[in-house]
């Protein structure tokens, strides 16, 4: 059997009785970027710490290539990097001496691609950290995760503050790594750069894994939205099979169709329609699919910024 | 129909808020309190609690240190031989300022209290000034501030009427304190007096909580701040003990805020006037904190900052070189200051050790240490006791500053690199060990050269041996620091400045009130042999250091076995 990049069974963070994480069953495969998507409180930081070790699990598992996330952390880290939302880092030394301490410590560095990236990202690598603007220490925090070109990246919000510029450079480094084969765990707000760049996407909430695939199979369990123009008449819609949320606006129609769209079209067919309009939802419509109610899971936990 | 488009082609509705216009504000009340001045709330609330704390210290010193003398020196006659063996020690001045009228409670309680309190209250206030005004500022809270309702300058004069506020709580418990020690008998001191001598005492604080908001400005960052103050408090310290130390250089002590505070005489020739000097510096310094704080950015400094520089990458290789690094400017301060103090020691140890030869009650302690003959080692040995404060104290501030790597999340770039938590542990207190042992040896080399510089006869074996006996206490601190901070992390700085504390109070109840000696023994001070007049005792100093290392492996063992904590 293959070795997935990470595999959690059963992972589950509890605060006293508040779980932050619960009963996570996920397998990332190799060379594959993910997408974790989830609002504030969800749960995608106490992922991250606990695939990192930095934090214990209550129950359940996980691994890094096969070696264990607490057991063997030392081994599983000399395969990953890991790019916090959050770049908190030694106020006195310089850009370029940052680079140079976190490289050593990781143990390798791809000098020329470290150069390259420094370019990139438009960094000046002489400034001391505390001159930094918190885009810049961003930026900082990043070239250091992919400058070792790691098996596996684990970008936990990795764009805040950054210009869209920047963000451009970020997508361009995430194609590059997913050419080598690196997988990506990224776990991001920035649903336009979810869908740009994720194979597949997971979405949280309130600690529970409540969607995982593709954006096809996500869209394809969706609603289509449909918009029709009329020449005569509106029909009635809201009879059809799978048809909902219709509302009428003088002869134009506007409707979600959830599965096969046969019966509508046959309706829509024998109504003289003049113009027809389908659009399958976006990933920011899937995820607000699964918040929209207002309830947002934010969860009152001694936990950080998830 | 008033949908979107993107609601209409079927994304769920969000949901708006109702419209809240300018006018509309039925449903804003008020939150309390004046937002205007919600920095000198936040400011004197932890300023009160910190200046109540030391208070009750400098207090409880004062009144020991005057009831003892009152209690154990009864006749007029052994008043006088003890005045005559003290007044004419030139090191015993030098350390703790000149002594007046020793045949009374006031004049001993005086020169007992005032030197060190004035130091202990300016290292308090600089460390609590730097902390609550360039630390806030730094931790980006100080922005949300002056987002509100208020101006930096504004803001500044609020923080320091906060912390002045600080220094009123510590004035005033030090002064109830010696009011209620002078009304019992046989102590005797009258209230105005006793309210004179406490100003005195706390003066100090004053004039270093305005120097720490000072540097605040001037520094770019909460350390540098410390730098600079901790680096005039040492030079005003140094300039007033060789003022001190020669009648000839008395006037030096116009030149050292410290010397005008010794300059009060409280109880012996109080000098109220010059209190003006001493507000008027402190006033001073506040006016130009303020004016500064309007003239700079937000996280700029006054003084030019290097934001740049060219990378110095030899000790950037890993856990322990940058510690080293991130250590160094701290330590190098440290260092000289022991080296300093040592030096001094030994050179005024010979003069020092003469008055002491001449004093009846002074031999009878000298017989006990180490006999006749050995005056000059019994003077380093007591002197080494203070040393031993300055190297403990190392171990302290370095369990501080690693717990500091983890509630920012700097730690965090090390574990989450094939770096074992053990190995970043033990790292981080290998080079917090180094650093003692490094402080008691300079201590020792210094002491030994002070001491030829004078043609003091003390071999340097001796010397670098009593150096290095202020080690194993310094060790232990370090392992009940890194046993706090595997166990209950946030609250590691309190513990290990706790132990610190109770084992200050046990020795200077030794004696006095505590005979117990289980009680005794939980000082890590008790250990400690007056080397050189004694021998070291290195079984007992190899039982602390081993009790340090045990401590430390447990407190690993736990720190890597729980979640990391933040702030």
């Amino acid at each position: 059997m293959t070795k997935a990049a990470i595999r959690t069974e059963g992972l589950t963070k509890r605060y006293g009785s508040a779980a932050v994480l619960n009963d996570l069953n996920l397998e990332v495969p190799v060379g594959e970027v993910l997408g974790y998507l989830g609002p504030n409180g969800a749960g995608k930081t106490t992922t991250i710490r606990l695939l990192l070790g930095l934090i214990h699990p209550s129950a359940g598992s996980s691994t890094i290539f096969g070696l264990d996330s607490q057991r063997q952390a030392v081994e599983a880290h000399r395969r990953l990097a890991y790019v916090p939302g959050e770049a908190n880092l030694w106020p006195s030394l310089t850009g370029a001496e940052t680079l140079h301490l976190l490289g050593q410590v990781q143990g390798q560095v791809d000098v020329p691609y470290r150069d390259e990236l420094i370019e990139r990202f438009d960094l000046d690598p002489n400034k001391k950290v505390r001159a930094y603007s918190k885009g810049n220490r961003q930026k900082l925090i990043l070239i250091a995760g992919l400058m070792s070109r790691p098996d596996l990246l684990l970008l936990d919000e990795p764009t805040s503050g950054l210009d869209p510029l920047m963000e451009q450079a970020f997508r361009h480094s995430v194609f590059e790594a997913k050419e080598r084969g690196q997988t990506v765990f990224l776990s991001s707000h920035i649903l336009s750069e979810v869908e740009a760049l994720c194979d597949r996407v997971g979405i949280l909430r309130n600690g529970v894994l409540v969607d995982m695939g593709t954006l096809a199979e996500m869209r394809h369990l969706s609603s289509l939205s449909i918009e029709a123009t009329f020449d005569g008449s509106v029909p009635d819609l809201a009879r059809v099979p799978g048809v909902s949320a219709v509302t009428v606006d003088g002869r134009v129609v506007r409707c979600q169709v959830l599965g096969a769209v046969e019966p509508l079209l046959k309706v829509l067919a024998n109504s003289g329609v003049h113009e027809l309009l389908s659009r399958e939802p976006s990933l920011e419509e899937l995820f607000l699919a699964h918040y929209g109610s207002g309830d947002h899971g934010s969860e009152a936990v001694p936990t950080r910024d998830d | 129909m008033t949908t979107d488009s993107a609601s209409q082609l079927g994304a769920p509705e969000l949901r708006r808020p109702s419209v809240v216009g300018p006018g509309d504000i039925t449903s804003l009340v008020p939150a309390g309190g004046n937002p205007t001045r919600i920095v000198r709330r936040q400011t004197a609330r932890k300023a009160l609690r910190s200046g109540a704390l030391w208070g009750l210290v400098f207090g409880l010193y004062v009144a020991l240190q005057a009831s003892t003398y009152a209690s154990q020196y009864k006749t007029p006659a052994s008043r006088l031989a003890l005045a005559r063996s003290l007044s004419s020690s030139s090191g015993l001045n030098a350390l703790v300022g000149p002594a007046h009228d020793l045949q009374t409670v006031g004049g001993f309680t005086t020169w007992k209290c005032l030197g060190i309190l004035t130091v202990l209250g300016a290292v308090w206030a600089l460390m609590l000034s730097t902390k609550l005004m360039r630390g806030e500022e730094d931790a980006g809270r100080w922005e949300l501030f002056l987002a509100g309702q208020t101006t930096p300058r504004r803001a500044v004069a609020q923080a320091l009427s906060g912390l002045g506020a600080g220094v009123v709580v510590l004035f005033g418990l030090t002064a109830l304190v010696t009011v209620a020690i002078g009304r019992t008998h046989p102590v005797h001191l009258s209230s105005s007096s006793a309210v004179f001598f406490a100003l005195a005492v706390t003066s100090g604080a004053a004039m270093f909580m305005a120097g720490g908001a000072l540097c605040s400005q001037l520094a770019a960052s909460r350390r540098q701040a410390t730098a600079y103050a901790g680096t005039a408090l040492g030079l005003f310290f140094a300039l007033r003990m060789v003022a001190d130390s020669t009648a000839g250089l008395n006037w030096l002590l116009w030149a050292t805020p410290l010397g005008w505070v010794e300059q009060l005489q409280p109880f012996t020739n109080p000098r109220p006037a010059v209190l003006i000097l001493i507000f008027g510096l402190s006033a001073t310094m506040a006016g130009l904190t303020v004016t500064l704080a309007g003239a700079r950015d937000l996280g700029g400094s006054t003084l030019p900052d290097r934001s740049s520089a060219k990378a110095r990458t030899s000790l950037l290789t890993g856990n322990v070189g940058l510690t080293a690094r991130l250590i160094r400017p701290t330590m190098l301060g440290w260092w000289a200051a022991v080296a300093a103090f040592g030096f001094l020691l030994g050179m005024v140890a010979k003069q020092a050790a003469r008055s002491l030869e001449a004093s009846s009650s002074a031999q009878k302690i000298l017989l006990r240490l180490g006999g006749r003959g050995a005056e000059v080692k019994a003077y380093l040995g007591i002197s080494f006791l203070i040393i031993a404060v300055f190297v403990v104290l190392i171990s302290a501030g370095q369990i501080t500053a690693g717990r500091r790597e983890e509630a920012t999340g700097r730690l965090e770039h090390f574990l989450v690199r094939p770096v074992s938590r053990v190995r970043w542990m033990a790292g981080r207190l290998g080079v917090a060990a180094a650093a003692v042992a490094l402080g008691g040896a300079l201590a020792g080399t210094f002491a030994w050269l002070g001491a030829a510089s004078q043609h003091t006869s003390v071999s340097f074996s001796s010397l670098l041996g009593a150096g290095l006996n202020t080690v194993p206490a310094a060790v232990c601190l370090l392992g009940i620091g890194a046993l706090a901070w595997g166990l209950a992390p946030r609250v590691a700085s309190y513990a290990v400045y706790g132990v610190l504390a109770w084992a200050f109070l046990i020795e200077l109840l030794a004696g006095i009130a505590i005979s117990n000696h289980w009680l005794l023994d939980t000082s890590i001070f008790h250990q400690f042999t007056a080397a050189p007049v004694q021998a070291p005792n290195w079984s007992s100093g190899g039982a602390m250091i081993a009790t340090g290392v045990v401590a430390a492996a447990l407190g690993t063992v736990a720190f890597a076995h729980r979640d990391l904590a933040g702030e």
